[in-house]
């Protein structure tokens, strides 16, 4: 087991070296630079730009300014942003808690919302079950976006009391900050549901028909140890590992979501980052959100074996 | 005549799929005498496993069975039980072995804690006295170390370890009736023979009656008193185990006899 987490942390290196020059080259790709970015519609001399651009050390070969921002990360010094002038780790972390108590609240939320109606859905059949995966369907079917521009449109017209896109920081009022992110985690949480759903159901449909539940009820167990003890905790395997994994996804950010919310998280300064093409921000970013993903990976391997005695690593 | 323990009366199971019924046991009656062991012997689709399924008014996960006729044990009609009072039966009165011991446990509780949990339920156990219990459980069939195996997950023991795990779920409230649903069926030859001794030997010293269900008269021979031949969800003959051996009246007993291979004659059937 602790052979097995060691190894996956050792393969996290490549794979991450992988993504940062992926990202590198993409960014890179991209027409337009920093220096027009910020320049923005005024008309600006080349020699102003190429001035920019030496300042930032852009006009140096692409794989020179790569080794150079690879030796800075390797020792922990993420950059400094183009735009604001500060290093970048001061800014990133802040966004990262944000969105992961974001990221927590709609987890919840799914997991709340997924395993009740999958529960409900595979031991009720009938009506229940047609009604949950039509439920289910329709939340699949449209994106996360529309349902939160129906939540924003919802609330805006008919509860405007509510606010919507009125964000409070965590250390000024905890119980304030909780409230302004339930609308924005619901409309992240209904789509992560249907995945939990979905599993859930389709597990407690396969292990009801296991002989060990034949067992369980020969033996005189109650109705509710049963579901406890033989259903949900064989069913529980599967939507660990799929729950996990769109969990990890969401802690990248969710740019979409936070744009239109105004949550100042990850995803939110990734758009920022992208249209001012502030290089140093957005290799961050990308770096950090997928050692969060490799991390969930691993974590969610570890949460397999704790499900599930069959499965050792070694 | 002693009063039977079990005592089934003209006894139906009726499965219901899409409004066209399939009678699988139709209309049988038998008695089980306290302490008897009773054979029930047919090939697969005779209705055996249906009927034995139906005193614990057991049906597969899904389907829709319906059930007629009287099932009396101790004089109460189990069928017209409401599901609380059944669920008191089970485990605790009447218990059942399965027959495929590779599926029969649940993976992620270490056997252990599959004995507790009705120790729990039934004897009113705490947790500690449970464990002990369920140790001193495994020991009785058989499982060496059972202090620490009694930890050890169902994918850690052999089939046959298995069938005597579970074996000693169902012995653990001590039940007047064991229920074996071709209890052996899924095991190697040497291993049914061990498993068939175990039941042999826990129902003389727990004084359980045995109902013991299978397709294989050499399992039948040795272990029961009396014989219910099945065909098509009835009993087509019934009679003591040598008497039925030595001379069948039945057409499909004879052809059932006749299938068991024989070491002692030449080639072909008899």
């Amino acid at each position: 087991m602790i052979r097995m987490v060691a190894v996956r942390l050792l393969l996290t290196a490549p794979i991450l070296l992988g993504v940062s020059i992926v990202a590198f080259v993409l960014m890179r790709a991209l027409p337009g630079d920093f220096a027009q970015a910020s320049a923005g519609t005024s008309t600006i001399s080349a020699e102003a730009l190429d001035t920019i651009r030496r300042s930032l050390g852009l006009d140096l070969p692409m794989w020179q300014q790569y080794l150079g921002w690879l030796g800075a990360a390797l020792s922990g010094d993420l950059g400094v942003s183009f735009t604001l002038r500060t290093p970048v780790a001061s800014e990133i972390f802040p966004r990262l808690a944000v969105t992961a108590e974001l990221t927590l609240i709609a987890g919840l939320m799914a997991g709340l919302m997924g395993v009740t109606t999958g529960l409900l859905s595979a031991r009720l059949r009938g009506m229940t079950d047609w009604v949950v995966r039509g439920w289910n369907s329709l939340l699949l079917a449209v994106p996360n976006f529309v349902i939160a521009t129906l939540i924003v449109l919802l609330f805006g017209l008919y509860f405007p009391s509510v606010g919507i896109f009125n964000y409070v920081a965590f250390a000024r009022d905890p119980s304030g900050n909780i409230a302004s992110l339930l609308l924005p985690a619901l409309s992240l949480a209904l789509t992560v549901s249907v995945t939990v759903s979905e599993n859930t159901r389709a597990a407690v449909l396969e292990v009801s028909s296991q002989d060990y539940v034949m067992v369980a009820k020969s033996k005189g167990l109650r109705p509710r140890a049963i579901l406890r003890d033989y259903l949900v905790r064989n069913a529980l395997t599967p939507v660990v590992t799929v729950t996990g994994l769109q969990l990890a996804a969401l802690l990248g950010g969710s740019i979409l979501i936070e744009t239109i919310f105004t949550i100042p998280g990850m995803g939110q300064y990734l758009f920022d980052s992208i249209a001012s093409r502030d290089y140093p921000a957005i290799q961050a970013i990308v770096l950090v959100a997928s050692t969060i993903v490799l991390l969930m990976n691993v974590l969610v391997d570890i949460a397999y074996a704790r499900v599930d005695a069959r499965v050792s690593y070694d | 005549m002693v009063e039977p323990l079990l005592s089934v009366r003209n006894l139906t199971a009726t499965f219901e799929r899409h409004g066209a019924p399939a009678r699988v046991v139709n209309g049988i009656s038998f008695d089980i005498a306290p302490g008897e062991a009773v054979g029930f012997v047919g090939e697969s689709g005779c209705g055996k496993s249906v009927t034995a399924r139906a005193i614990l008014r057991l049906a597969p996960e899904g389907s829709s069975i319906a059930w007629g006729g009287h099932i009396l044990f101790r004089g109460q009609d189990l069928l017209r039980l409401d599901d609380a009072a059944m669920t008191d039966i089970r485990g605790r009165h009447i218990a059942m072995v399965f027959q495929d011991p590779m599926s029969s446990l649940n993976p992620v509780m270490s056997v252990g804690a599959q004995i507790d949990d009705m120790l729990i339920r039934h004897a009113g156990l705490s947790r500690r006295a449970a464990r002990r219990r369920a140790i001193e459980l495994l020991d009785l069939v058989g499982i060496r170390e059972p202090a620490s195996r009694a930890d050890d997950h169902p994918h850690q023991f052999s089939g046959g370890m298995r069938q005597r795990v579970l074996i000693a779920i169902a012995v653990s409230c001590q039940p007047a009736l064991l229920i074996a649903d071709e209890p052996t069926t899924a095991l190697d030859v040497t291993v049914q023979a061990q498993i068939l001794r175990l039941l042999m030997r826990l129902r003389r010293e727990l004084g359980m009656a045995l109902m013991l269900i299978t397709h294989d008269f050499g399992v039948i021979a040795g272990m029961v008193e009396r014989v219910h031949v099945m065909q098509h969800g009835a009993i087509v003959e019934t009679g003591a185990v040598d008497p039925l051996f030595a001379a069948p009246r039945h057409a499909y007993t004879r052809a059932l006899l006749a299938a068991v291979p024989r070491l002692d004659t030449t080639a072909g059937p008899a």
